[in-house]
């Protein structure tokens, strides 16, 4: 292996290079004849299914608020192995779902069976094929889950799930808004319950200058779902599978600016995080008014955490609608379950999706809001009011429901990542939202381009 | 090259340094410096301390109470409790798969590169030049600029998922084979070899017989290194083992943060894990590395030190 | 043959993916070549330069920074005449090199959340009541910059001062006998002996500089999203390769982190006179 000295020359150095160069190209070319090689059988419900084994073990990933429905789905079930991995959940656009889906298929192998996504843009992406593997999302009204189960889910709550008239997941919760109060504070200090944003405004000012310290809401979290999308503020409207229309400085849009505005300069509105332990400090009984979703109730009032309201205090009110214009409401999340079209035990994650979308064990004795599946909504409606913790009548969810408006639609990429880059710095750091509403809506057409769309 | 710490204590220098004093202005001067000198070290050192008390208390008294007050023994437990059950046990895991991808790249690293920092310095082949000159530019190729590729490529040979998907991208360390390089060429004479060979040895035992036993210095120096960043790599792992099963705890972290409700509103669920406990969790993460840390400082700086040695 | 494993190594790990890169880049999905669409393309892409400022903000914040206090906490610790007092400040500055990555990240993360910090009036003081305003985004390149300062800082000041006292006691006391003050020591005989090392840890630095990953991407997720999910270039290389399907894009990305850092670093390398390659 010792060699005689050999002069370095420059010829002889290139030579080696070329050689390496060679060496190098010719692993490359090896690496990149990938194989293509798929198997599978086509399969009964719309989709290539894989080799199935009834007793396999099923990988499911939640994030970590979901984690009660599978144990849940355990006890219930304790016939069926269930591993869980906790994620974010693909909270506020982090896109790890896609990101890892991503990973899995080009490894070709590893999908977890089952995924709880908190946002509503995953069936966009889930339902395409990627990198040359089917979609992840398994089809699901061809026969996987029955359209009986499918039939019950509350009106337009698949929508999240629909492509191109086929059903991709299901959903988890409607996080539909309302208008959240403290009623005994309200009474105490002797103010009527707000109809109207108009009013909810004059409210908020003269909570600021008659009780400081006390709020009637919060935009410390990056969910333009609570005031724009309840605005009617045209910012995501899909209008094809590949189109939307973007308009972020309509008057609709301005006016709800115009109201985060106020409020943040008058202290009214939080810009604190509900979630952070800042917010629990420093509002803990100073929460007048909160418009907001259905599932704030478990999630911040009724939380030893959180808030913690003590029993028969919380009130809850229609959603607020504009002078003059029929009330509208957004969703903030009410995530959604997908079943993985590469599951080697389709029929014991197709039996835990549905159970935990569906059954009783869990969307009526522990989810903290309020269920698609409106047979469970019923029940978990009932239950909840039977419980005493509230002030008022629960109607008002109900009514919510159903008056969502259909003008914000559900694309792929994530509206709160955009809401959070470009407008909650402004928030908090006081500077008025209004001024960020062009940049806004620019910066809502860039991802949308990058994410295939065509902006119209 | 190494002489720099070993020269840390000159014998002549305290003596002479105590008469003449420090210039500058006198005690002002002196004032000045020492204040930049504390500063200093309460910023590299508070943080670690406050860690350190974070995890004996409570989620409510981390936010209620000072920052360097004790919590209590039944916090910590619990604290303990809860990161050790989290994911039924994932932390484990995670260790367990930190320990493997760390040594085992470390083995690798060994293997590959002490043989070739010597054959570099001491032998002679051709191509000696091109590769040492490749040996530098790979170097100082960031090698997270290369992470997509290589996750390409083990796709392509199979491997993504499993530990060789990230043990063998960890083993390839050129900086460990320069530093094996420099050792080698500056402290074994070449005399001592020609002796050897002179003796009849073959290459193999040339090597095997009177260098490698002279190398225990550069073998602990490289495998220092190699084990820290290793350890401590997040970018790869995250690419490249996707599920959580086969985690590092560096990419494990990251989902105990996406788990805590204060940096993660969806998950303000039963299971979410609270601030200490996720402080926990640092700490751990971080306990091998400190350990090997404390005792290693000479290891960096004659690492560092021979990265530029042309003196 | 005892170079055989590591020249393996060498063209699997290190040609081949760079090679690889390369002809990703120039090529599309199909294998097709394009030209240099794909840097057009990401060229084009609303974020590039938009990251590209967010990493080079970084990289010379963080430089400045190492630069300036890494050369002076050298001196100034050298200047220690207690053998034991320098030794335990040294310790001090270098513990925390042993958390990089995650760990350090999420070790600052409660450091710059004012409701659990150990250093809160000083949040508060500077105006910070809540986290969400610590990491406003104008302030995130100082931030990622004190981080990696806080971590890699010490090292390079052991190292340093372990280059101050390969500077013979004879050179020093000359200078004091004809008069040098501290300062003048330091700009005139010290800094000059020291450059080779400054160069040295500025090379390592910004190679690793303009690979940010692992911090604006733990950010994002403990920040709602406030730090987007594409705020550097490697974090943009990412979502192309994984979140666009687009490998050709993120080759592309890669492709010019690579040259850009390569070309940064061969310039201290050689101006700098470092490292040889010839027995020393």
């Amino acid at each position: 292996m010792k060699e005689p000295m050999n002069p370095s020359s420059a010829r002889r150095i290139g030579r080696r290079i070329g050689i390496v160069g060679i060496a190098t190209a010719a692993l490359v070319a090896t690496l990149t004849g990938c194989s293509k090689a798929q198997g599978g059988s086509s399969g009964q419900y719309g989709f290539d299914e894989a080799q199935q084994s009834k007793s396999s073990t099923i990988t499911v990933w939640v994030d970590a608020t979901r984690a009660p429905a599978v144990k849940a789905f355990e006890d219930a079930n304790p016939s069926v192995k269930v591993k869980t991995v906790t994620y974010d959940g693909s909270a506020n656009g982090s896109n790890s779902f896609k990101t890892k889906m991503a990973l899995f298929d080009r490894s070709g192998s590893g999908w977890p069976d089952v995924v709880f996504s908190t946002q509503n843009n995953d069936a966009a992406w889930a339902s395409q094929k990627t990198a040359g593997k089917q979609p992840y999302a398994a089809v699901l009204d061809k026969g996987l889950v029955p359209s009986s189960v499918l039939g019950d889910f509350a009106k337009g709550s698949l929508d999240p799930c629909t492509v191109d008239g086929t059903v991709y997941c299901l959903r988890n919760d409607l996080a539909q808004n309302v208008l959240w109060y403290d009623k005994t504070l309200l009474d105490k200090f002797g103010y009527s319950l707000p109809k109207t944003w108009e009013e909810y405004q004059q409210l908020s000012a003269k909570v600021a200058k008659d009780h400081p310290g006390y709020i009637t809401g919060s935009v410390g979290d990056p969910w333009p779902e609570i005031f724009m999308w309840s605005s009617k503020c045209q910012a995501n409207d899909i209008t094809g599978a590949r189109e939307v229309t973007v308009n972020t400085t309509s008057k609709e849009c301005t006016r709800a600016a115009g109201l985060i505005d106020a409020g943040v300069a008058n202290k009214s509105l939080s810009t604190l995080s509900v979630f952070s332990p800042d917010f629990v400090k420093k509002y803990s009984g100073k929460v007048l008014l909160m418009p907001g979703p259905a599932w704030f109730a478990g999630a911040i009032f009724n939380n030893k955490d959180s808030l913690n309201l003590p029993k028969g205090e919380l009130g809850v009110a229609d959603p607020l609608a504009w002078n003059g214009e029929q009330p509208v409401t957004g969703d903030v999340g009410g995530g959604t379950w997908f079943i993985s079209s590469h599951s080697k035990n389709l029929a014991a994650a197709t039996k835990f999706a549905q159970y935990v979308t569906t059954q009783d064990g869990y969307q009526v004795d522990q989810a903290p809001g309020y269920p698609a599946y409106a047979p469970a909504a019923a029940k978990w409606l009932a239950k909840q009011a039977s419980s005493g913790y509230y002030a008022t009548s629960l109607d008002p969810i109900t009514t919510a429901a159903s008056q969502v408006w259909s003008g914000w639609g559900y694309g792929s990429f994530s509206q709160e990542a955009i809401w959070a880059k470009v407008m909650q710095p402004l928030i908090t750091s006081g500077k008025p939202t209004a001024d960020g509403l062009a940049a806004w809506g620019t910066e809502i057409k860039n991802q949308a381009q990058v994410n295939g769309y065509t902006v119209k | 090259m190494t002489t720099t710490a070993s020269t840390s204590g000159s014998t002549s220098a305290p003596a002479r340094r105590r008469s003449t004093g420090l210039g500058v202005a006198g005690w002002s001067g002196r004032g000045i410096a020492g204040v930049v000198l504390v500063v200093f070290a309460l910023f590299f050192v508070v943080p670690i301390v406050w860690v350190l008390f974070a995890v004996t208390k409570t989620g409510g008294e981390l936010i209620r109470q000072g920052p360097f007050t004790v919590g209590s023994f039944g916090s910590f437990a619990a604290n303990w409790d809860q990161l050790f059950s989290f994911q039924d046990g994932a932390v484990y895991t995670w260790f367990g798969n930190s320990v493997l991808y760390a040594l085992g790249a470390l083995v690798l690293t060994l293997v590959i590169s002490i043989p070739a920092g010597y054959a570099l310095a001491l032998t002679e082949f051709r191509g000696r030049r091109v590769l040492l000159v490749l040996t530098l530019v790979v170097m100082l190729m960031p090698s997270t600029a290369l992470v997509l590729p290589v996750f390409l490529e083990m796709n392509a040979l199979g491997l993504v998922g499993t530990a060789l998907s990230v043990i063998l991208p960890f083993s390839f360390y050129p900086f460990g084979v320069y530093l094996a390089f420099i050792y080698f060429s500056t402290s074994i004479p070449d005399s001592l070899l020609a002796a050897a060979r002179l003796d009849g040895a073959n290459e193999l035992q040339v090597f095997f017989r009177v260098a490698l036993p002279l190398a225990a210095p550069v073998v602990a120096l490289v495998g220092f290194f190699s084990f820290t960043q290793n350890w401590n790599n997040y970018f790869l792992p995250f690419v490249m083992l996707p599920s959580s099963d086969s985690y590092p705890l560096q990419v494990g972290l990251s989902t105990l943060l996406s788990s805590t409700p204060a940096f993660n509103p969806s998950s303000a669920g039963s299971e979410s894990v609270q601030l200490p406990t996720l402080a926990l969790g640092t700490v751990v993460s971080v306990l091998p590395i400190l350990i090997v840390f404390l005792f290693s400082q000479r290891f960096l700086v004659e690492g560092m030190t021979a990265g530029g040695t042309k003196e | 043959m005892f170079i055989a494993p590591y020249v393996l190594f060498t063209l699997a790990f290190g040609l081949a993916p760079a090679v690889y890169a390369l002809v990703l880049a120039f090529t599309d999905a199909d294998g097709a070549f394009v030209g240099i669409a794909n840097f057009a393309k990401v060229i084009g892409d609303y974020r590039f330069f938009a990251d590209v400022g967010h990493v080079a903000l970084y990289l010379v914040i963080w430089l400045v920074s190492l630069l300036v206090l890494v050369v002076l906490l050298a001196l100034l610790v050298h200047g220690i005449r207690s053998r034991r007092v320098s030794a335990v400040f040294r310790l001090l500055y270098y513990i925390p090199g042993a958390l990089a990555g995650a760990s350090s990240v999420l070790l600052w993360l409660f450091v710059l959340d004012p409701s659990a910090s150990p250093v809160a009036p000083l949040l508060h003081a500077l105006g910070f009541q809540s986290f969400n305003q610590t990491i406003a985004p104008a302030n995130l390149p100082a931030i990622f910059a004190i981080i990696a300062f806080w971590t890699g800082a010490g090292g390079w000041i052991v190292v340093l001062f372990g280059a101050l006292n390969n500077i013979s006691v004879d050179v020093m006391e000359a200078a004091r006998l004809d008069g040098a003050n501290a300062v003048q020591i330091a700009t005139r005989i010290q800094l000059p002996l020291m450059r080779k090392w400054i160069a040295y840890m500025s090379v390592l630095s910004l190679a690793a500089g303009t690979q940010l990953f692992v911090e604006p991407t733990l950010l994002s997720q403990a920040s709602n999203a406030v730090v987007p999910n594409d705020y550097s270039l490697n974090q943009l290389a990412y979502q192309y390769a994984f979140a666009q399907n687009d490998f050709n894009g993120a080759s592309a990305i890669a492709v010019l982190l690579l040259i850009v850092s390569i070309a940064l670093s061969a310039l201290f390398v050689w101006r700098g006179g470092l490292f040889s390659t010839e027995d020393a």
